[in-house]
């Protein structure tokens, strides 16, 4: 079995950004110390999942990375993260080196903070920044200002971290491309070392949402936003930055350990409220209350919510969705055969022509990826796989 | 044949025909309270829902009177639509009396002025009622007024009553014993019965519904159709009580059912006269073939659905004789079928009956009139596919058949109506008062822009207060030009229309702009234009999609993720394909949602 990706999710926040419909939840602070607890309980009993393939008696099963998603991870103290990571440490076989994530608020850390999470065994740090533009930030919702994200990264620096991350949004309503372009000129001075950019979806039950439905805001142009992709891929680019994935950059080697999983399809292990596992033939999540998921943790009731069995036709169409979001690697031949037993021209051969006729598949001779134009119009090739 | 009588009911929807029906059924006994199914006469959910009925039905009640004597009273339901005219005019041809009902709130409505009108012409007794005198609203004396002015009687012979409270109910039956003249005819003579009404019946085929006017008709009496010429002998014979009850034979005077054998009420239609082979008399007048009036292509979303599609066409003709449907392709939506209506009621009911009842995903095109092309050959040809217009030298002249309209409306909305009128090129008749507050005004209009938008539009523009009644006019001769539709160069066949050339360049740039809202982006810029000829007198372009992307996945969420996938390639099916451009289905339907 291929080593886990641990994701640990931290459903708490100190205000809600208007575009988030992401699981998370303001004023729960009574909870942190009681949901730090059932987190690790969850942890620790999965040991023991069915869902896994046992190693064998007494061998804990393989772990590659550790993942803290939000809501705000960082709304919690570093010893609470700590003892989640210890409670990884002490349930899957994780290697002293392997890739620990922490999202940030960069309005709320200082240098003290991220001592002592850089004590507790995190190695990478990934800022929610999203826009340098103060106009953009409230809007957004974000309780930051830019500075704050300047602080934050200088801070991480000086703190001996090595591996930074932050997450810049566009195609905000009423962005221009130039606000975009003094944004990321903002950015990569900063000298991240991974960087996401997320075009805006307009989610529904999000206040972004009921204001675009009332006119208050326009909904956003998706060529500004096309625009916006194309200036970042030059930018991004001319600053040695590697395109590895549709939202992703990175300089070379700073590829997140995490996220790949997911794009591999590979299985990996969410804890918390709302979170997401993968067996590969299987996947279930949890309830997304985290006070029921704490009453249910206490009473040692399983807190699944749902799941869905993955038939291996699903999972073809799955590899393909995930792995062609991954553009220099894509989807090689290879390891699609080597992990559905078809080859994969057999069973796509049809869809894989039609993309490329389209001018949106590249098929190489070991592996199939996106062409540059395909980028951004990623779901009109994936969708011909699921 | 002194103890029968006759009757139908005139109103106009909502008006409280059915209920007052349900309500005489009650007060003979025929049917008992507890056995009443709320307004029993209209039977299929789409007629509860629009509040019309569509299918006339025949039921016989026996009634003993104030003078101590029974009567057999024969309700003949008559179809509430505009479009169903003929059928209303061969249903009250079967009877001596009409109850004329009229809401107390409401007044005279254009629909009802018009069968009263052929009422009136089929010489038949009338009744005036005024129905719901309970409501809070009802003007019982202005009412009475407007229909005695109408009918010329005196104001106080006017019934009132209230079907739904159960007022008046008695009267009216007196009415009708006292009033309707029982039917005349010799049940000796050779037989004359005209077929009002049928439908089809799995084991016993078409069953007429037939008024006999002299003779008698028995299980030996060996049966033909005067106008198609078929015969047989009946299966069965009987009356509606209101369930169809065997009696074995009727005669002249009697309402009843003769159950045909036929598969395919083609070959029994409605207005037909049916004559004993052995001793036939002269058939009855009045019969017209159905006649379709307006067309559309219907087509199944998936191909595969094309055979299922035929079979429900085909098990709605059986009920349905002016349903008439021959194969067609289109270029963007392949095979499917080019169905005649008698309006656009009678189409927006077998759409909702083929999506419904027989559970299809169809694609209906806009619809068209039936236009007269004059080729230089001097021959005259039928177009009810815009896209088969003929050009070029070989088309001579252009015809299109008019409608006479009678708008009945309170008079405030009179400018707005001359205004939607005018703009539909439409000639003023008439107009005049019916009373103080409400007026008629007549019109002659073409159908094809009756046929989109119109009714909603008068509806919209008089706050739903207006009424409209139309017939057929005439053929006249226009300058008419077709108009072609080019998606990304291509011609889209089944979105081509037949247009007056002063409107031509309006509505091409109307029905660009919309089929630019409706079409989504594509891989490519896709080009809309419309054209006269070789001549391009609108244009659009769809620009080229640029974002069709999944920016983030939360949490591992690859599920929803797929979800989403699927169901963008689930909605990407049911595209229409022209060339390699992806054609929505609402866009055929695009020429009938334009801006005014």
């Amino acid at each position: 079995m291929l080593p886990l990706g641990l994701y640990l999710h931290i459903p708490f926040c100190r205000s809600r950004c208007s575009y988030c419909d992401f699981n998370t939840y303001v004023g729960m602070e009574n909870l942190h110390e009681s949901y730090v607890r059932a987190l690790c309980c969850e942890i620790r009993a999965a040991g023991q999942s069915p869902h896994l393939v046992h190693t064998g008696a007494g061998v804990p099963p393989r772990a590659a990375t550790i993942f803290f998603g939000g809501g705000t991870p960082s709304i919690l103290q570093p010893a609470q993260l700590g003892e989640a990571i210890h409670a990884c440490r002490e349930t899957f076989d994780l290697p002293d080196d392997a890739e620990i994530t922490v999202e940030c608020n960069p309005g709320t850390i200082d240098l003290a903070y991220l001592r002592a999470l850089q004590a507790e065994g995190v190695n990478r740090l990934s800022f929610g920044a999203q826009s340098a533009d103060p106009g953009e930030l409230r809007m957004l919702g974000r309780e930051h200002g830019f500075v704050d994200v300047i602080a934050a990264v200088k801070a991480a620096r000086t703190a001996g971290f090595d591996n930074v991350s932050f997450d810049l949004i566009f195609g905000l309503p009423h962005q221009s491309l130039d606000s975009w372009r003094r944004t990321l000129n903002a950015a990569l001075p900063l000298q991240p070392d991974h960087i996401s950019l997320y075009a805006l979806t307009v989610e529904h039950g999000t206040p972004l949402h009921d204001w675009v439905r009332r006119g208050e805001v326009p909904y956003p142009d998706p060529d500004a936003a096309a625009d916006m992709y194309d200036l970042a891929e030059e930018m991004l680019g001319q600053a040695g930055y590697v395109h590895y994935e549709i939202s992703n950059w990175c300089r070379p080697g700073r590829e997140c350990a995490h996220n790949l999983i997911y794009w591999r399809n590979e299985p990996y292990l969410g804890f918390g409220p709302g979170a997401h596992s993968s067996s590969i033939r299987r996947r279930w999540w949890n309830i997304r209350r985290p006070a029921d998921y704490i009453a249910r943790i206490e009473r040692s009731a399983s807190v699944e919510m749902g799941s869905e069995d993955i038939d291996e036709r699903t999972s073809r169409g799955e590899t393909m969705m995930m792995g062609l979001r991954l553009l220099q690697e894509g989807v090689s031949y290879a390891r699609f055969a080597q992990r559905h037993g078809v080859d994969i021209r057999e069973v796509f051969g049809e869809q894989l022509r039609a993309g490329q006729a389209k001018g949106l598949l590249e098929l190489l001779p070991d592996r199939a990826r996106l062409t540059p134009r395909g980028r951004f119009l990623s779901n009109q090739v994936m969708m011909s796989f699921v | 044949m002194n103890q029968i009588r006759n009757f139908c009911i005139i109103a106009h929807v909502d008006h409280g025909k059915s209920t007052l029906a349900d309500r005489l059924l009650e007060a003979t006994g025929t049917v008992t309270v507890r056995e009443m199914q709320a307004q029993l006469l209209d039977s299929m959910d789409i007629e509860r829902e629009k509040g019309v009925t569509i299918k006339a039905s025949a039921v016989r009640m026996l009634y003993k009177a104030n003078d101590g004597q029974t009567y057999e009273m024969n309700l003949i339901d008559t179809p509430g639509h505009v479009d169903f005219g003929y059928e209303v005019s061969r249903a009250l041809a079967a009877c001596e009396g009409a109850l004329l009902v009229v809401d107390a709130s409401q007044g005279i409505e254009a629909q009802t002025l018009a069968n009263l009108y052929l009422a009136l012409d089929a010489n038949l007794h009338i009744i005036p009622v005024i129905n719901k005198i309970d409501l809070p609203h009802a003007q019982p004396d202005v009412v009475a007024k407007e229909i005695a002015d109408l009918l010329g009687d005196d104001p106080d012979s006017v019934l009132r009553i209230s079907a739904k409270e159960g007022i008046g109910i008695q009267d009216v039956l007196e009415r009708i014993v006292k009033e309707v003249p029982a039917p005349k005819g010799d049940p000796d003579a050779p037989l004359q019965a005209l077929i009002f009404d049928s439908h089809y019946d799995a084991y016993k085929g078409v069953v007429a519904y037939a008024r006999l006017f002299n003779g008698r008709l028995t299980m030996k009496t060996r049966l033909r159709l005067a106008a198609t010429g078929a015969t047989f002998e009946p299966i069965e014979i009987g009356t509606f009580t209101p369930r169809m009850t065997i009696t074995g034979e009727l005669a002249a005077g009697e309402v009843g059912y003769i159950a045909t054998g036929f598969k395919s009420v083609r070959e029994c239609r409605v207005g037909d006269t049916l004559l004993d082979h052995n001793r036939p008399a002269e058939p009855l007048h009045g019969y017209k073939p159905a006649k379709p009036m307006v067309f559309a292509g219907i087509y199944p979303t998936v191909t595969e659905d094309y055979p299922a599609l035929r079979d429900a066409l085909e098990k709605l003709q059986l009920n349905d004789a002016s349903l008439s449907f021959v194969p067609e392709t289109s270029t963007a939506l392949g095979f499917g079928f080019r169905v005649g209506f008698l309006g656009m009621f009678h189409m927006e009911i077998v759409k909702e009956r083929l999506e419904r009842e027989y559970d299809m995903d169809i694609v209906v095109t806009a619809p068209s009139v039936e236009y007269e092309a004059v080729l230089s050959n001097g021959e005259v040809i039928k177009v009810d596919r815009p896209s088969d217009m003929p050009s070029g030298d070989r088309l001579v002249e252009m015809r299109e058949p008019w409608m006479k309209i009678q708008i009945f409306t309170p008079k405030e909305y009179v400018g707005p109506i001359m205004d939607l009128v005018t703009k539909r090129r439409g000639e003023t008749l008439g107009m005049e008062y019916l009373d103080e507050q409400r007026l008629v005004m007549t019109y002659r209009l073409p159908l094809s822009e009756m046929i989109v938008d119109f009714y909603d539009r008068l509806k919209s523009v008089t706050r739903g207060y207006a009424s409209l009644d139309y017939s057929f006019d005439s053929y006249r001769a226009g300058d008419l030009v077709k108009m072609d539709v080019l998606i990304n160069g291509d011609p889209l066949d089944s979105m081509a229309l037949i247009t007056h050339r002063d409107e031509a360049q309006h509505k091409g740039i109307a029905l660009t702009r919309k089929l630019k809202e409706v079409i989504p982006r594509q891989m490519f810029e896709v080009p809309i234009q419309a054209a006269i000829g070789s001549k391009i007198i609108a244009r659009t372009t769809v620009s080229a999609m640029r974002k069709d992307v999944l920016a983030k996945c939360y949490g591992g969420d690859i599920t929803r993720k797929r979800k989403l996938l699927e169901k963008q390639k689930e909605g990407k099916k049911r595209m229409k394909m022209l060339g390699s451009v992806e054609i929505p289905q609402e866009a055929f339907m695009a020429m009938l949602k334009l801006e005014e």
